[in-house]
């Protein structure tokens, strides 16, 4: 009995091992065939006027625009009453002109009248109305609280009526798309319908989307009929592009270093950058759902001012970016809205170290710094999964040793973060083209509200600056106050300021681009989701 | 000829088998303790270069020595085994002694045999180490429930031998308890099979370890396990850094073996008769 267990077993495991061998055999057999068909296939050069994009970014709820879609960039099927030119000038869109009344609460709206949607109805005041109607109760991330109500005047006319002055709600009208009103229900997200200059003909979750030709776009015309979507992981996108299978696909910077034959690498510079979000306030409370909150170390700003001077960003983005990126001084870097003042001189380990002895922080024999027995130490927390802000949080901690700051890094899911992040600091990304954004991360009004301001900062002279500018009726008065925010001489957000974040890098969004595919010029990229490098498709050509 | 070239008989060739992958197994963990936080720390300009003198196994893409992370990957993985094993053989001897007690117990211990091993091991494994929050302890717990019913149905079988010797019936008819017999005449006899299957456990258990770990389930990506360094490995092979899986892989292989050597010539040094039979 005893043997024959034995026995068995034995059996059993011999069989799996030549069941192993068999699938590597398998595997192998499919890796060679699959290697030989690959190169057979040669790029055919002819002037199509289809493209294949492997850019990733398929949209988690669809592509309504009431919920969040295109709010990253280029709607695609929709179009917006604004947009921004390279520049981040504001330019019409489906608007004609508006008119903002003198108490900031009134804007009204003039729509172009020749509009249609892809389904051949015009595109009404109505429509308008009922998007933004839409958006305000869809409780997305859109945020329309501010909305008092929305009026069409008459076919080409809407009137939007705020309870507060708020210079960026023009923001939203760049960002949201209109859908149209008579085809809208539950499943629009999976068949948009809309003005923009493409309109989708079939969506296969998980793989592909295909899209062509809007012939009602009101617009310039693209050049290319017909477009697909291919949606890959990094790996299978970059191997696609080897292969000569698709016309522009997005690689991390570990695979920009290659060279494709036929493709080039095109770097679109960004504001999605990545930064440490620090714990501003000192350990002790809670929040309602029992995260702790603050963080002694990271409470003195001695500590975030040393990381901010001392850090080599330089180093991390040719090290861990492979140079494919630029220092980032603030969540916001070269749009209309950023504080050329705030940049600092990084990199110096002298001054961080006289900044850290001067408020106390002393070196033990250990060589880590600590202040009233305090160890000025402090784990990072990064989302596990995302390689690049774990290279980063890794090298950050490599360069605070020579400061005597003793980083540990640890990687966690989005869950357990959203319960740590409020006592750890983080390793987080952000970008918009949104001012809106930066309202959100400093002011003391969000404090613990998801992922804004989870640092709990708060000035209230920031605070000031920031209403000043929500309630600023033009652009530029706006733009006085957002920089002003940052830093206005004597305090700030910003690392000249209060410090409540070490920004550290710009990621450049990197992609192979067939070589005889022209895209010209694109603006400054947001952070991550959607394909905003496609807003100016009508631009596209062959060369 | 061959005979007489032989120097070493059969029982001398089994514990110089025992000694040699013995010492390499200690190396392995040494030299993994012995590795200093040098070694893995970031260098920049070292970054992505292949095999050489200096870095044997190369460096991953921020400049870390492939070796050290191995060997630490190792050690941890080491551990794991051994605490899951150790874990596992407790449950085993402890379930096949309860089947001793009277019919009832014993076909429900065959029960339980029968259901953890009618689920493939990796989504038990998978469930389980989810269930337990996953990380070193998720792992470990996971790991310890799912590698203890081959073993137990060898010792349950074992047991019912002895169970059934003259001896152990004259024990019973002089009035001692079952606890007495279980502990002073099964117990003595299951201990060689119970090492054996302990040192045999080793193996599964690291290798399904990495496993979970490789697919995202088991220890965090903080972790310089066998596991993470395999799946991060995988993201750098299509731009042509194959040291990065290779070595590794190779390295848990060759562990792996080793302890499947260490098992099996055990077997026959401690349990001759079943060991022969192999």
């Amino acid at each position: 009995m005893n043997e024959l267990a034995y026995a068995s077993i034995e059996r059993e495991y011999n069989m799996k091992q030549r069941e192993k061998f068999l699938w590597i055999i398998l595997g192998l057999l499919v890796f060679i065939l699959g290697a030989c068909s690959g190169t057979t296939e040669n790029e055919s050069d002819q002037e199509t006027d289809e493209l294949i994009l492997a850019i990733g970014g398929e949209p988690d709820n669809g592509f309504d625009p009431t919920t969040g879609w295109g709010r990253y960039g280029s709607p695609l099927f929709q179009s917006t009453l604004f947009t921004y030119d390279k520049d981040f000038n504001i330019v019409n869109d489906l608007a004609t002109s508006y008119s903002l009344s003198d108490d900031g609460l009134t804007w009204t709206i003039d729509l172009r009248d020749d509009v249609r949607f892809s389904d051949e109805e015009p595109l009404t005041a109505e429509d308008v109305k009922f998007t933004f109607e839409t958006a305000k109760t869809s409780g997305s991330i859109i945020d329309l609280n501010n909305l008092e109500e929305v009026k069409s005047i008459d076919n080409d006319t809407v009137e939007f009526t705020l309870k507060e002055p708020e210079s960026t709600f023009i923001y939203l009208l760049v960002s949201t798309g209109i859908v149209p009103k008579h085809v809208y229900d539950d499943t629009y997200n999976e068949n948009p319908v809309g003005s923009g200059p493409y309109q989708l003909v079939q969506w296969d979750k998980g793989q592909q989307v295909i899209v062509e030709e809007n012939p009602n776009y009101y617009g310039e015309k693209p050049n290319f009929s017909k477009l697909t979507f291919l949606f890959l992981s990094e790996d299978a996108a970059f191997a696609a592009a080897k292969a000569g299978e698709v016309d522009v696909a997005s690689v991390p910077p570990a695979f920009a270093n290659e060279e494709v034959e036929g493709m080039e690498l095109i770097e679109l510079e960004s504001v999605d950058n990545r930064g440490i979000m620090f714990p501003y306030v000192a350990e002790g409370e809670e929040t309602a759902d029992g995260a702790p909150i603050g963080n002694d170390v990271t409470a003195d700003k001695a500590i975030r001012k040393a990381i901010n001077i001392g850090v080599d960003r330089q180093t991390l983005v040719d090290g861990v970016l492979e140079g494919f990126g630029t220092p980032a001084y603030s969540v916001a870097d070269n749009m209309p809205w950023w504080n050329e003042d705030t940049v600092i001189e990084d990199n110096d380990p002298e001054k961080a170290k006289q900044i850290l002895e001067e408020s106390g922080w002393l070196e033990n024999e250990s060589g880590v710094r600590e202040k009233d027995g305090l160890p000025a130490e402090f784990t990072l927390l990064y989302p596990a999964g995302d390689q690049i802000r774990q290279s980063l949080s890794i090298t950050f901690a490599e360069l605070m040793k020579p400061l005597g700051i003793q980083v540990k890094t640890e990687g966690k899911s989005w869950n357990e973060l959203e319960n740590l992040m409020y006592s750890n600091p983080v390793m987080m990304g952000w970008g918009s083209h949104d001012p809106l954004e930066i309202y959100n991360l400093y002011s003391s009004e969000t404090r613990g509200i998801g992922y804004y301001n989870a640092n709990y900062y708060a000035n209230p002279v920031v605070d000031d600056y920031l209403k000043q500018a929500i309630r600023a009726t033009s652009e530029e008065e706006a733009n006085k106050y957002w920089k002003k925010a940052q830093w206005d001489g004597e305090t700030g957000f910003s690392s000249l300021g209060d410090a409540p974040w070490a920004w550290l890098v710009n990621l450049n969004h990197l992609y192979f681009v067939n070589a005889n595919l022209e895209i010209g010029e694109q603006k400054i990229q947001p952070h991550g989701h959607g394909w905003p490098i496609t807003d100016f498709i009508e631009q596209w050509h062959w060369q | 000829m061959g005979e007489r070239k032989r120097m070493l008989n059969l029982r001398q060739r089994t514990i110089a088998m025992i000694i040699v992958a013995i010492l390499f197994l200690f190396g392995m963990v040494i030299s993994g303790f012995l590795i200093n936080a040098d070694k893995l720390t970031v260098n920049l300009d070292m970054k992505n270069s292949a095999p050489s003198v200096s870095h044997l196994f190369g460096t991953d893409w921020l400049g870390r020595d492939m070796l050290a992370r191995t060997l630490k990957g190792l050690t941890l993985s080491m551990g794991v085994g051994l605490l899951a094993a150790f874990l596992s053989a407790g449950i085993a001897l402890l379930l096949s002694l309860l089947a001793s007690w009277n019919k009832r117990i014993d076909s429900m211990v065959t029960w339980l045999i029968d259901l953890f091993l009618s689920v493939p091991h990796i989504v038990l494994l998978i469930l389980i180490s989810f269930a337990f929050g996953g990380g070193f302890k998720g792992v470990v717990i996971g790991l310890a429930f799912t590698h203890w019913p081959s073993l137990t149905r060898l010792l349950r079988a074992e047991m019912l031998q002895i169970k059934s010797a003259e001896y152990v019936g004259v024990s019973h008819r002089l009035g001692k308890s079952r606890r007495w017999i279980a502990l002073h005449h099964l117990l003595p006899h299951l201990i060689p099979q119970l090492f054996v299957g302990f040192i045999l456990l080793f193996p599964h258990a690291i290798l399904h370890e990495s496993a979970i770990t490789f697919l995202g389930f088991g220890l965090s990506t903080e972790q310089p396990a066998i596991g993470v360094i395999l799946s991060e490995s995988m993201r750098y092979l299509s731009t042509g850094m194959w040291w990065l899986a290779f070595f590794p892989g190779l390295s848990l292989l060759l562990m792996v073996a080793l302890f499947d050597l260490l098992g099996r010539n055990l077997k026959k040094l401690i349990d001759p008769f079943h060991g022969q039979k192999a």
